[in-house]
């Protein structure tokens, strides 16, 4: 579904990236793992189209999306859900989740979503910056749910949320996945992302060093997390 | 008592002014985070073009209020494309400089055609006469001004607020990049929303034309009050610039009606208040923080 | 400075006052001959702000006009064979006018600077005047200043001053009746010195300041709708609004007077200070009926009028009293070097001094020899009904002319020419 070929990227002089390529089919969630700085935030912004100073192909179901701008590419399928949880003060809850278009096939109406997280209807009519973090991040999730975005880039979903709200997110990526959806996971949570990952995709400074198969890491655990510097 | 009714009328009347442009300001410098400092020399311009369409074109008030806002929108959105756009992703400065070297352009432009000395404007017959508004009597054109504002403000809160086009704009003028990524196209609405902007600046001026001296200059002064405006109200906060122009408009009434000796401080007043509000909410009144629309 | 200071020795020792001709500083005073085989005038005004129409450009002009009827006059015997008129914009500002008078007096060999509107510009230019000792014609200023403290040698007032205003205006007015003052001024130097005047020459012949507001200035609003408002509130009711404002400020607040209808409620309107560009800018009709003083009317007789059909040829336009009294400077500077056969400075001002004239614009002048107030009949003028103007720029008719040992303060014991 989606092949990133030889990607680099640049911070003025400075590269982040250097020839990154890698793969994702649909239903299938893959992990970006690594240090901070490694550059995985950064390619998931290239992937968006939201960072300038890039070279190499993205290619969604074949077609590239070089030089697109990030709101075709979130046309053409992609689900974005950054860090910071993308939410707005001048925006209500409601309006946060129907702000961005309907762009894929099975879209969640409305009415699911509330369904699905009661705490986000409680508080529909609030501006969705006053929410709590976890609320946030279910918020950023249903969002792309709502869309029907065809592949998630998530951005360390988990980060800061409470055991059961990792878990709430673990349930909601597998869902997504059953339907088909392929996710780009930036995650530092080892453990979590063993839950819900396919592949996972060691990045340190700027190339994949690693590739592992999910069923491979419970076996080199110990280098892994060497890796990350846990 | 009737007496500070009055006042207090005239004061929403004055606030009114400042709030379509400082309205004006805020849509622009909220979508683009440019500060428009041209915004002054539109609403000259709105002034001048209603003397110029009755003078040389034979059209009268009506239609000034109805073309002018128009026609400034249009070359707004010429400006933005031709200039403003192609500085859009160097630093704010650059377009602050520009729209600087725009307003003198414009300015000389007038000056050079029709001279500094200003240029004789009437009230529509319709308007000349005055309202009975219970306590007191009032100049009906005054009570029209306050009223195109009100409704205009209102039709733009309610733009804003309750229909998708708001929405979309509110989450472009918020967070451009994160809009974006979310399917937003946000570029197809800084044109639209420029010109909107100076739209205002052009309907502010035509109001401004029968009740104000319109020369080249009449801008030059007002669009630094309000800068302050916008400032006190929070940089780019819709219902901030609105409700600070009025106040501000009050506290200047208010305060000239008190004697000889507060003029001064009139004229200072709302730059007192912009350092004050800075010191006490950085953001200004209605800054970003817990701005509602 | 140094180098200047050093040229001017280098002159003197040297004895060669011709080799340093060039632009360099040229000596007050002269036995005879011209400086530098040339008259050169120095127009400095405003010439794109809020003052370039009633003075500006065609104050030039005006200049010119006076050059060439000295020409005519005297052909052959004139003492003055070749001519400058060099022209700078001051933009209303004390510093500008203070730099640029310098400049052209010492590199544009400019032997009078005349015009100069602003008061606080106008003050400083005298300043240069006296220590390059060279000539400085005021026209357009009004401060009383200029032939008070700030009064020298080389400098003289040519058109008006506030008192003038004050006195043609607030005393005639009063003594019409119109007793209950209320004054409207703006907050600085020219403002308060008008307001100052009025309330004087108000109260001296018989009348009452009710109240007196300061506006802001400037006024970023263009509003004056607070001061409006509050006029008919006042007890006693005033019969006469007195506006200080001038340009734009004045067509702002004529405007908004109309719309408040104040007329109608029985106060009446007063201006200070106008022009004949300011009743062009908003119509007779806004002002129909308003009282002012003039310091010279375009079309009050046919000697005027044939000056003002030369000027409407050379400008488009109808001259302002600026204008005429720009001309009349140029001239009278002229007949000053024609009589003296030499412009040095201490010649010229001892032909003008004391001297008696007349012309298109001095009506029974005089040039005070003691303060270098050059006095003249003003006029009251009264704005016309739309229906008795007949011809363009035609606005007012003179009710009154006042003659010129009444129309100006006497001598002030504060100015000290030498």
């Amino acid at each position: 579904m989606l092949r990133i070929d030889d990607l680099s990227a640049w911070y003025g002089e400075a590269r982040v990236l250097r020839g990154v390529s890698l793969d994702i089919a649909a239903g299938e969630v893959v992990t970006l793992c690594g240090r901070n700085g490694a550059g995985k935030t950064t390619l998931l912004r290239c992937v968006m189209g939201l960072h300038t100073g890039q070279q190499g192909l993205v290619e969604l179901d074949g077609r590239p999306l070089t030089g697109q701008p990030a709101h075709r590419r979130a046309r053409a399928g992609l689900g974005w859900v950054p860090d910071d949880r993308g939410c707005y003060a001048t925006l209500t809850v409601t309006e946060t989740l129907t702000l961005p278009p309907v762009v894929g096939p099975d879209p969640w109406p409305l009415e699911r979503v509330y369904e699905a997280f009661p705490h986000l209807h409680a508080r529909r009519n609030a501006p969705s910056t006053t929410l709590s973090g976890g609320e946030q991040q279910m918020l950023a999730l249903a969002r792309v749910l709502r869309m029907g975005a065809r592949l998630l880039l998530c951005d360390e979903p988990t980060e800061g949320l409470s055991p059961l709200l990792v878990a709430q997110v673990g349930d909601i990526l597998r869902q997504a996945k059953q339907h088909g959806v392929a996710v780009l996971l930036v995650e530092q949570n080892l453990h979590f992302a063993t839950t819900v990952a396919d592949r996972h995709h060691l990045l340190a400074e700027g190339r994949v060093v690693e590739s592992l198969e999910n069923s491979e890491v419970a076996a080199r655990e110990q280098d892994l997390l060497a890796y990350l510097g846990i | 008592m009737v007496n500070f009714l009055q006042h207090t009328f005239n004061g929403l009347v004055g606030g009114a002014f400042l709030a379509l442009l400082a309205l004006g300001l805020a849509v622009i410098f909220g979508m683009l985070r440019v500060v428009n400092f041209a915004h002054g020399a539109i609403y000259m311009l709105g002034a001048f073009g209603a003397y110029v369409l009755l003078t040389e074109v034979g059209l009268d008030f009506w239609w000034a209020l109805l073309l002018m806002p128009l026609l400034l929108a249009l070359f707004g959105i010429a400006v933005e494309r031709l200039l403003v756009a192609r500085l859009a992703r160097l630093d704010p400065l650059y377009n602050f400089l520009l729209t600087f070297g725009l307003t003198l352009i414009l300015q000389d432009a007038v000056k050079s055609r029709y001279g500094v000395q200003s240029s004789p404007y009437d009230a529509p017959a319709l308007l000349s006469g005055t309202v009975d508004l219970g306590a007191f009597d009032f100049p009906a054109y005054r009570v029209f001004v306050l009223v195109v504002a009100l409704a205009v403000c209102g039709a733009v809160w309610w733009l804003l607020t309750r229909t998708r086009i708001g929405m979309v704009v509110r989450a472009a003028t918020e967070r451009p990049e994160l809009s974006t990524a979310l399917g937003i196209d946000v570029g197809r609405w800084v044109t639209p929303v420029f010109g909107f902007g100076i739209g205002l600046a052009g309907l502010a001026g035509v109001l401004a034309a029968p009740i104000r001296a319109v020369n080249p200059l009449m801008g030059a002064d007002l669009i630094i009050v309000v800068f302050a405006v916008v400032v006190i109200g929070g940089l780019g906060s819709i219902f901030g610039s609105v409700a600070a122009g009025f106040a501000i408009g009050l506290v200047q009434a208010w305060v000239q009606a008190l004697g000889e000796h507060w003029a001064l401080l009139s004229q200072v007043l709302v730059f007192l208040v912009m350092a004050g509000v800075l010191l006490w909410r950085p953001a200004g009144l209605f800054g970003r923080e817990e701005a509602p629309a | 400075m140094r180098t200047k200071a050093l040229s001017a020795v280098l002159c003197s020792t040297a004895l060669l006052a011709s080799a340093c001709g060039g632009g360099g500083p040229q000596g007050a005073s002269g036995a005879g001959g011209l400086s530098d085989g040339k008259v050169v005038f120095g127009v400095l005004n405003d010439q794109s702000g809020a003052y370039s129409q009633l003075s500006g450009k065609n104050s030039v002009s005006a200049v010119e006009l006076a050059i060439e009827d000295y020409k005519t006059k005297y052909g052959d015997k004139a003492v003055v064979k070749e001519f400058g008129v060099e022209s700078v914009d001051h933009q209303n500002k004390p510093d500008v006018a203070n730099a640029k008078a310098a400049e052209l007096y010492d590199r544009k060999a400019v032997d009078v600077i005349l015009d100069v509107p602003t008061s606080s510009a106008a003050l400083k230019v005298a300043d240069v005047a006296k220590e390059k000792k060279k000539l400085y014609f005021n026209i357009s200023a009004a401060t009383t200043d200029l032939t008070g403290k700030a009064c020298n040698k080389y400098t003289f007032h040519y058109a008006y001053d506030t008192y003038m205003l004050a006195n043609g205006t607030g005393r005639n007015t009063t003594e019409q009746g119109k007793k209950n003052w209320y004054i409207v001024y703006p907050d600085y130097a020219f403002g308060q010195d008008m307001e100052k005047s009025f309330s004087a020459a108000v109260t001296d012949a018989g009348g009452t300041i009710v109240s007196r507001d300061a506006a802001p200035f400037p006024n970023t609003s263009g509003d004056f709708s607070t001061y409006l408002l509050k006029a008919p509130t006042l007890t006693p009711k005033p019969d006469v609004l007195g506006t200080m404002q001038a340009g734009a400020e004045l067509v702002a607040l004529v405007k908004q007077y109309n719309e408040f209808k104040l007329r109608d409620k029985g106060v009446g309107l007063a201006v200070g200070l106008m022009f004949l560009t300011d009743i062009h800018s908003l119509t007779p009709a806004a002002l129909a009926g308003t009282t002012y003083t003039d310091a010279w009317y375009w079309n009050y007789d046919l000697v005027n009028r044939e000056f003002a059909d030369r000027f409407k040829k050379v400008t488009g336009a109808r001259p302002t009293f600026a204008h005429a009294a720009n001309y009349s400077a140029a001239l009278q500077y002229l007949e000053a070097v024609q009589s003296a056969g030499t412009d040095g400075s201490d010649a010229v001002v001892a032909q003008l001094e004391g001297k008696t004239v007349s012309d298109v614009f001095l009506r029974n002048g005089k040039i005070r020899a003691e303060d270098h107030r050059v006095v003249h009949d003003a006029y009251l003028a009264q704005v016309k009904q739309p229906s008795e103007v007949t011809e363009d720029w035609d606005y007012v008719k003179i009710l009154l002319t006042i003659p010129a040992e009444k129309a100006f303060r006497a001598p002030s014991p504060d100015c000290k020419l030498s």
